[in-house]
């Protein structure tokens, strides 16, 4: 996996030998195992990690361990965590999420989780997870997650946390209900027998009965002020004098115990506690670059030794931890003491880290030191690591820490930020940034310098510096297209496909797919889908398969916007293939296949064949989908309800949709309020849909544009409602009926036939308001001929009993009457459309039949003439008659209606 | 708002409060509670007096207190920084 798992993180940590055992406590522990959730709850220092580790050693099931630090905060590392933690007990668990995780958008953390809760529930054997120090997490995403997690959790799993406060999960509920076993400070002090078996035992204490409960009462059996109480008293002469000092001492404890605990020590050890308090984990090596000294090994085993709250994090005692308070404290000491060399220790160990390649922490304690141009220089190094681990959120926090004008000095870094600010959705300051970086390339071009010789310009990453005007235009693009600035990001996108060489596939294919979803948004149909086509061929050879299988939704709107239902089929089934090739588990971009094919059956009228897909789109599970997934499978089905006929179930999941919807940088070509405002017309809710139009100003003086082409549609659909009601006065017809024309003149020269189709429906309905029902028929045959080919049937059937009586005027006046009848059995029926098979008047004959065989395939005429070894004159007579037997006028229709009359 | 002072979004006005815990602090915490005085009361409690910017410093500050283990009694606001 990508992000970069630390082992001690998910070590359980060992109950020391000889430490106090806590039977009454472990079993309360297991008595809570078969409920959901347990809570340790208290301040630091009360020997909540003690606890659960006794306990993990105890309970019978297996124990995955994770112990939280800051960093966790960021949902995507946490759940590669969380995911690490249960490959310790199994070893295959979660592996497909990994990958989800690193893909370039990851799932919503929802839909991931969802995915694990199904893993979790194929595990054969029962396990607790344990989130130790769990206050450290400060993010709503994750304790969402975790909210959800709980709410599903499989018998399985029992999950224990630890923290300093309450977590903010439902815990009154889980309480209510019987899921939730708590232990809290007052459960978790030391009684007075534990107090004594503690200081007599193990820390070898020779104490009276009255010297015991003296410190048992000054420290209130909170476990850490014994420990360090014990500390202080080791081999000192006068305990009593101690204890007495002690418990008529005001001051914190922990501040009067450590500076006694200090007081004690030989100057080295001393010295050796105070610098390494700096460190969130300490080692051998690496406690020698910060104290210069040697002995870090040898000191640390010492510490552990002598029951110094040093806490060993692996099994070869290689990493250790202070116990956290401890540190602390140590830390305010060492500030108060060695303020001056404060920067140079951490300076030390941000050394250290970078040199053993843990760039995180070594930009961490560059930070601390202040040292901000390192910590700049750092974060530029470890940037391609990160961004393909999509810790973004981490470095977003990190450059808001690092002075602004040192961040201008750098266009790389500059570059970055841009990069981190629009990963996080901040898009009103990515210009800026990106500016920042272009004046240092201007500058650079005017001096003739290629590399950074420019006075006050700082570049590290020299490769980078190389290729930044393709980065800069890249994420412009980006930008460009997310704030709906078509010509930007169209002008941008081509200016990186200029800049990169061919053999950057990634950038080409970035570039190529944002350049064709600008053409698409402004309506250029053919041009965006090569140009899209040609960007997932580039990622495609980058690698980024995910990305290539979800850039099908978008190739196949296109088709559908085209008018090319087929092509659109093929499209899915194409991107299908290619996840099916990939094997489990199930790519991303799996789901918006079924989505899309979905949406394809119920067009043709096969309803059960589209709720079937649909189910399969929820089997893949969300995680499988692209933003957009759940609220257009959410439209989908919407649809579906529209054509059974449940209109109020329709709106219900339109509005559901509508708070699903998310960009995806897709031009939103159907906005869903015009679809309930369509709804609103069927269920004769006039005044509603004439609401809908004021609220998105709509008018017939609007300029045409594709984005607002079916909100135009749906204008007129109303104003004719509005018409026929008697609402409008007689000249508002032939305005709209203008509007119409001026609309389908748009969409026949931007070849939008899918456009087309429905505008002349329309149309038809416009006409025959004006001039009676043969008017009307002249748009509708012409939609007709270019709908038949494509096996359309809901665009026909969902406009209700008028339709049904202009088709059966159409059918009176033989008009595509195959194609006619078809559509009419679809009309009051939810059941699904089996074509009612009209005998042919005249059947084909065995030739006929080869030509029809061959016309099936993808062959051209005169490959078909070739292979009959016939004349492509006399092929052409064959099909003519062909296509007069089966009552068609093209190659499509007619393998359409042979395939209904099973003539193959 | 129950009555409360309508708290806006962006900087308020500093306001001072007052945070009484259990125990004597040393100096060498000032650090930890930035700008803030101590005073060490005889009851053997100490009251952290200062001016918080906003409510997410106020927030960071009782963090703090929550990391040291410092048993928390009040929390006052006592009249903004006028």
């Amino acid at each position: 996996m990508n992000i970069p798992i630390l082992s001690t993180k998910l070590y359980i940590p060992q109950p020391r030998p000889n430490s106090v055992q806590r039977p009454r406590l472990i079993e309360r522990l297991n008595a809570g195992l078969d409920r959901k959730l347990t809570l340790i709850a208290a301040s630091a220092g009360f020997g909540k990690t003690a606890l659960i580790s006794e306990w993990a050693a105890d309970c019978g099931r297996r124990v995955a361990w994770l112990s939280l630090d800051k960093g966790d905060s960021d949902p995507v590392r946490f759940l590669s965590y969380f995911i690490a933690a249960l490959q310790t007990i199994k070893e295959d668990f979660g592996t497909g999420v990994v990958d989800l995780l690193q893909s370039q958008q990851p799932p919503p953390i929802e839909s991931v989780l969802t995915a694990l809760i199904n893993e979790i529930s194929a595990i054969s054997f029962k396990f607790i997870l344990v989130l130790d120090d769990f206050h450290v997490i400060d993010s709503k995403e994750i304790n969402e997650a975790l909210s959800f997690l709980l709410e599903h959790l499989p018998t399985q799993m029992h999950l224990a946390i630890a923290s300093r406060e309450n977590p903010p999960l439902p815990l009154a509920r889980m309480r209510a209900r019987g899921q939730l076993n708590e232990l809290r400070a007052a459960d978790l002090r030391f009684t007075p027998d534990e107090t004594a078996l503690f200081l007599k035992g193990m820390m070898r204490l020779n104490l009276t009965a009255d010297e015991i409960t003296a410190l048992e009462s000054r420290t209130e059996g909170w476990i850490t002020g014994l420990q360090l109480a014990a500390l202080s008293m080791q081999g000192r002469s006068d305990i009593p004098a101690f204890i007495q000092a002690f418990a008529g001492d005001n001051r914190y404890i922990v501040d009067y115990l450590v500076e006694e605990v200090l007081q004690l020590q030989p100057n080295h050890v001393r010295a050796f506690l105070l610098q390494t308090s700096i460190l969130d984990r300490l080692n051998g090596p690496l406690c020698d670059a910060v104290t210069g000294r040697q002995d870090g090994a040898v000191q640390l085993e010492a510490l552990e030794q002598g029951n110094f709250f040093v806490v060993p994090m692996d099994e070869t005692r290689h990493w250790y931890r202070y116990h956290h308070l401890f540190a602390e404290v140590l830390y305010a000491y060492l500030k108060e003491e060695q303020r001056a060399q404060l920067a140079d220790l951490h300076l030390s160990a941000s050394t250290w880290y970078e040199i053993h390649g843990f760039s995180a922490d070594a930009i961490r304690h560059a930070l601390a030191a202040e040292d901000f141009s390192r910590a700049a220089g750092l974060i530029e190094l470890a940037w391609a690591d990160m961004r393909r681990n999509r810790q973004e959120a981490a470095m977003l926090g990190w450059l808001k820490a690092i002075p602004d004008e040192l961040v201008r000095q750098r266009p790389v870094l500059s570059v970055i930020y841009a990069w981190a600010l629009l990963s996080a959705g901040e898009i009103a300051t990515v210009e800026e940034r990106l500016q920042d970086a272009e004046r240092w390339l201007e500058m650079a071009d005017a001096h003739e310098k290629t590399e950074s010789f420019l006075d006050g310009m700082v570049v590290v990453d020299k490769d980078e510096f190389r290729g930044l005007l393709s980065s800069i235009s890249l994420y412009r693009a980006a930008n460009a297209l997310a704030q709906g600035d078509i010509s930007a990001a169209m002008k941008n996108a081509r200016r990186v496909l200029g800049l990169v060489p061919e053999t950057d596939h990634l950038r080409r294919g970035a570039a190529a797919g944002l350049l064709g979803l600008a053409y698409w948004t402004s309506g250029e149909l053919e041009t965006a889908h090569h140009t899209y086509f040609d960007g997932m061929a580039n990622l495609q050879l980058a690698g980024n398969l995910s990305d290539v299988i979800g850039g099908s939704i978008a190739l196949a709107d296109i088709r559908i916007a085209q008018g090319r239902l087929r092509q659109a089929m093929r499209v899915y089934e194409r991107g299908l293939q290619l996840a099916v090739e990939q094997g489990e588990p199930a790519m991303r971009g799996t789901a918006d296949m079924w989505v899309g094919m979905s949406e394809l059956c119920r067009e043709s009228n096969d309803l059960p064949k589209a709720l079937k897909h649909l189910m399969k789109s929820k089997e893949q599970g969300e995680h499988t989908g692209f933003p957009q997934n759940q609220y257009r499978s959410c439209v989908a089905m919407a649809r579906i309800k529209e054509a059974q006929g449940d209109f109020d179930e329709a709106l219900q999941l339109y509005t559901e949709a509508e708070q699903l919807y998310v960009s995806d940088f897709f031009p939103n070509v159907r906005p869903i309020a015009a679809l309930k405002a369509q709804v609103w017309l069927k269920q004769g809710r006039l005044d509603d849909a004439l609401d809908w139009m004021r609220e998105q100003g709509l008018s017939v003086d609007n300029s045409l544009s594709y984005l607002r082409e079916f909100e135009h549609i749906t204008m007129i659909r109303v104003l004719l409602a509005s018409y026929a009601s008697g609402l409008a006065d007689h000249r508002s017809l032939p305005v709209a009926i203008e509007f119409l024309e001026r609309l389908l003149k748009a969409a026949e020269e931007g070849e939008r036939m899918g456009s087309v189709i429905e505008i002349l429906i329309v149309k038809a309905f416009a006409d025959q308001l004006e001039s009676g029902t043969s008017a009307g028929l002249v748009p509708l045959q012409r939609a007709l001929s270019l709908a038949e080919p494509e096996g359309y049937v809901r665009v026909f059937a969902d406009e209700g009993p008028s339709m049904a009586a202009l088709l059966e005027a159409a059918l009176k006046k033989r008009i595509a009457p195959h194609y006619v009848r078809r559509l009419l059995t679809a009309f009051g029926q939810t059941e699904p459309n089996v074509p009612a098979k009209q005998p042919l008047s005249e059947h084909l004959s065995e030739r006929e039949l080869d030509v029809l065989r061959l016309l099936r395939t993808d062959m051209s005429g005169p490959d078909i003439a070739r292979e009959l070894t016939v004349s492509l004159n006399t092929l052409r007579s064959h099909t003519k008659n062909i296509y007069g037997k089966l009552e068609v006028n093209n190659r499509r229709a007619a393998i359409r209606r042979a395939e209904e009359l099973g003539l193959f | 708002m129950n009555g409360e002072k309508e708290a806006s979004n962006g900087y308020e006005t500093p306001e001072l409060y007052e945070i009484r815990l259990k125990g004597h602090l040393n100096d060498r915490w000032a650090d930890w509670f930035e700008g803030f005085s101590f005073t060490l009361e005889s009851d053997g409690t100490t009251i952290l007096s200062g001016a918080v910017a906003d409510q997410a410093a106020l927030h960071g500050m009782l963090r703090k207190i929550r990391d040291l283990g410092l048993p928390l009694i009040s929390v006052i606001q006592v009249g903004n920084n006028q």
